[in-house]
């Protein structure tokens, strides 16, 4: 059946990007475009560092040098690596009062709402700026319980044993080549330690923002929640529109102890000009439960497979997926879930929009090893393809090597339903209202899980390019 | 065994208007590889593909199937069943491709594994490339072993464990291999399970 309502052929307009403003740079070290091991030693040189983490950088630009970009998924050709600027320092101190913090970086937290955000429901908040953190704060009371909540440099420096001993525990350095890279030049990230039995009950924060031109930005995250503690951690990203493309490749480890819970939640907003390669991993323990909740909203080209390692019995793992791809935008997301222990468990739920001629592709994998009973493990994947010219994929792999576990997988793509298009627009909805309408209920399974000033904030977000998509 | 039997390749292109197709495969260990490439090129043409996988001893297989959608109104439902015993190991991997333009295209792909001893192995991989967005797509995936709660139940009727198993793998193939053609292949694949009566 077809009717003069179904979607037509759509046409987009600039997207409005709410975030898309920058501010003078003024840096106090930055690195020259490209990278060598002079520019690794310098950095580690600047960042006053203990000579083991600067012979690691050292090994690892060598093993970033000799990779080769992956020969799977988006094409990453359009990548210099000549081009960028690896480490740029926009201050040299670290202020634990937002009013310290130098003006022309507090306005660029303010437009984006950093600090009301604290004041209302935040446990703490991290913000970098380019390479580095300028501001960090945890709330008083959760300090006194032993929360540690510092950047990550701040953390080799003041808590050298225990960055040692989780450092690259998960994510080592030969894994791809982009944990190669950030493990040579990685600056800023959060270190966050939750001691036993201590549940953090609000969220903490970080906000990592690119402003400077051809930049790179290589934050490095360590999470350690220790034996049946909680804490629930949430990122935001934005970054100017330049024409030139910058890079972020970050590396996020967490570590999730016996009967712990940590929920992390990524809300990315990159700009469409961010290459966005990031690996994430999670390791859970005896009765353990690990969250992501992961969304892809920015970016020209996002690669992003948040992971779940369930390695105690009982151990519990859960991934919300979402990616939204409109014009020019490839959304390469999805997750892992591995298996290594008896009766864990895990569900995989990814949802993705294509609008505009964007192409959203979910990649996944659940690998359940042998010895492994009583896994069971829930994939499912849904699509919504908005108008002709985008484009789904779908690459689920599924390996089982043991007999006693239960596994399904299912996935669906479809465009808006013209029967539920009509039935809105005969209640005297505009056709982008109605289809905005239908796209926050399709992704509504994982905006209910975002705290509520992000869900609204996505909403709004996919509201205002829809609105552009649909002319 | 002659090397060429065990890499099967086959490649065909559905090209008359309205024509359909209906390709059934029985795996017994025989072939090392298997891989079909498929397109559906006329319009209003369609593929169903049933392929039973019956692995046992040390039987491997890896199994490539590509389906390529070029026209309009165009359908393809690939269904894989596989029952695997002993160190088997079955490692799938599908593709089903809607080109763009193919509107009112239709593709279902499912891989339905039921592993029967503890060394067996499976791998698949369905996937989805969609270039078009008036259509229906969709795939599914499940591997598991015999049921249990099932087995108990029958057990207590007084059935033994292996004759209420056999019967369990029977309710998990019949309806699929009702679908097959009759013809040599659907007699071979009963006997290799054998079947009684259906």
């Amino acid at each position: 059946m077809k009717h003069s309502l179904m979607v037509k052929k759509q046409t987009v307009k600039n997207t409005t990007y709410a975030y898309g403003f920058h501010k003078k740079e003024s840096s106090v070290f930055k690195t020259p475009k490209g990278i060598n091991q002079k520019i690794v030693e310098s950095i580690s040189d600047h960042k006053n560092e203990p000579s083991w983490m600067t012979k690691i950088r050292v090994e690892a630009y060598q093993i970033f040098k000799n990779y080769e970009l992956p020969k799977w998924g988006p094409d990453l050709s359009g990548i210099d690596f000549s081009g960028i600027h690896y480490y740029n320092s926009p201050s040299n101190k670290k202020f634990k009062n937002w009013m310290d913090v130098p003006k022309d970086i507090k306005d660029t937290y303010d437009k984006i709402g950093v600090p009301e955000a604290e004041k209302k429901f935040l446990a703490g908040v991290g913000a970098q700026y380019d390479s580095e953190v300028v501001y960090h704060n945890l709330k008083n009371e959760w300090e006194k319980l032993g929360v540690i909540f510092v950047d990550t440099d701040t953390a080799l420096q003041k808590y050298p044993e225990l960055f040692r001993q989780y450092f690259g525990s998960l994510v080592p350095t030969a894994d791809n080549k982009f944990s190669a890279l950030n493990t040579a030049v990685w600056s800023g990230g959060s270190f966050l330690y939750v001691p036993k039995n201590v549940k953090v009950e609000i969220p903490l924060q970080a906000y990592f923002r690119i402003n400077a031109n051809a930049m790179g930005q290589f934050e490095r995250t360590l999470i350690i929640a220790e034996e049946g503690s909680y804490v629930h951690y949430i990122e935001g990203c934005s970054a100017p529109i330049y024409t030139g493309d910058s890079l972020h490749s970050a590396v996020v480890e967490v570590i999730v102890k016996k009967g712990a819970r940590v929920r992390y939640t990524t809300v990315q907003n990159w700009s469409n000009n961010v290459y966005n390669l990031v690996t994430k991993r999670m390791r859970v323990e005896e009765e353990g439960v690990g969250e992501w909740v992961d969304g892809n909203l920015g970016s020209k080209i996002n690669m992003k497979y948040p992971s779940l390692i369930l390695a105690g019995k009982g151990a519990r793992g859960e991934l919300l997926s979402l990616a939204y791809a409109g014009r020019g935008q490839h959304q390469d997301a999805g997750g892992k879930a591995i298996h290594l222990a008896p009766y864990t468990t895990s569900t995989i739920t990814s949802k993705s929009v294509s609008v505009g001629g964007g192409r959203s592709s979910y990649r996944g994998m659940v690998k359940i090893a042998n010895g492994a009973k009583g896994v069971k493990s829930f994939v499912r994947c849904d699509a919504l393809l908005l108008d002709e010219l985008s484009r789904s994929d779908t690459y689920p792999v599924n390996i089982v090597e043991e007999q006693d576990v239960t596994l399904g997988h299912e996935a669906s793509v479809s465009k808006i339903g013209e029967q539920q298009l009509f039935y809105l627009m005969s209640r005297g909805l505009s056709e982008t209202q109605a289809t905005s309408l239908i796209v926050n209920g399709f992704i509504e399974p994982i905006v209910k899980e975002l705290p509520l000033e992000y869900a609204v904030e996505l909403n709004r977000l996919i509201n205002l390019s829809m609105e552009n998509a649909i002319a | 065994m002659q090397l060429r039997k065990r890499i099967m390749n086959y490649k065909l292109r559905i090209k008359k208007e309205n024509e359909e197709i209906v390709i059934p495969v029985v795996w017994i260990g025989k072939e090392k590889e298997i891989n079909y490439d498929i397109s559906l090129d006329g319009v209003g043409s369609s593929l169903i593909f049933l392929m039973l996988l019956l692995g046992e001893k040390e039987g491997k297989v890896k199994i490539n199937i590509n389906v390529n959608h070029q026209a309009k109104e165009t359908k393809s439902k690939v269904i894989i069943k596989g029952v695997i015993n002993d160190s088997a190991s079955v490692d799938f991997e599908g593709l089903v491709k809607i080109e763009k333009g193919s509107k009112g295209a239709n593709a279902w792909l499912s891989a339905n594994l039921l592993l029967l001893s503890k060394t067996a192995k499976g791998r698949a991989m369905p996937a989805l490339e969609i270039l078009e967005n008036d259509i229906k797509a969709g795939h599914a995936t499940t591997v598991g072993k015999v049921n249990d709660q099932e087995l108990f139940y029958l057990m207590s009727r007084g059935l033994s464990k292996t004759k209420a198993r056999d019967l369990i793998i029977q309710g998990f193939l019949s309806g699929f291999l009702n679908d097959f053609p009759d013809g040599k292949i659907k007699t071979e694949a009963l006997n290799k399970l054998k079947y009684e009566n259906i």
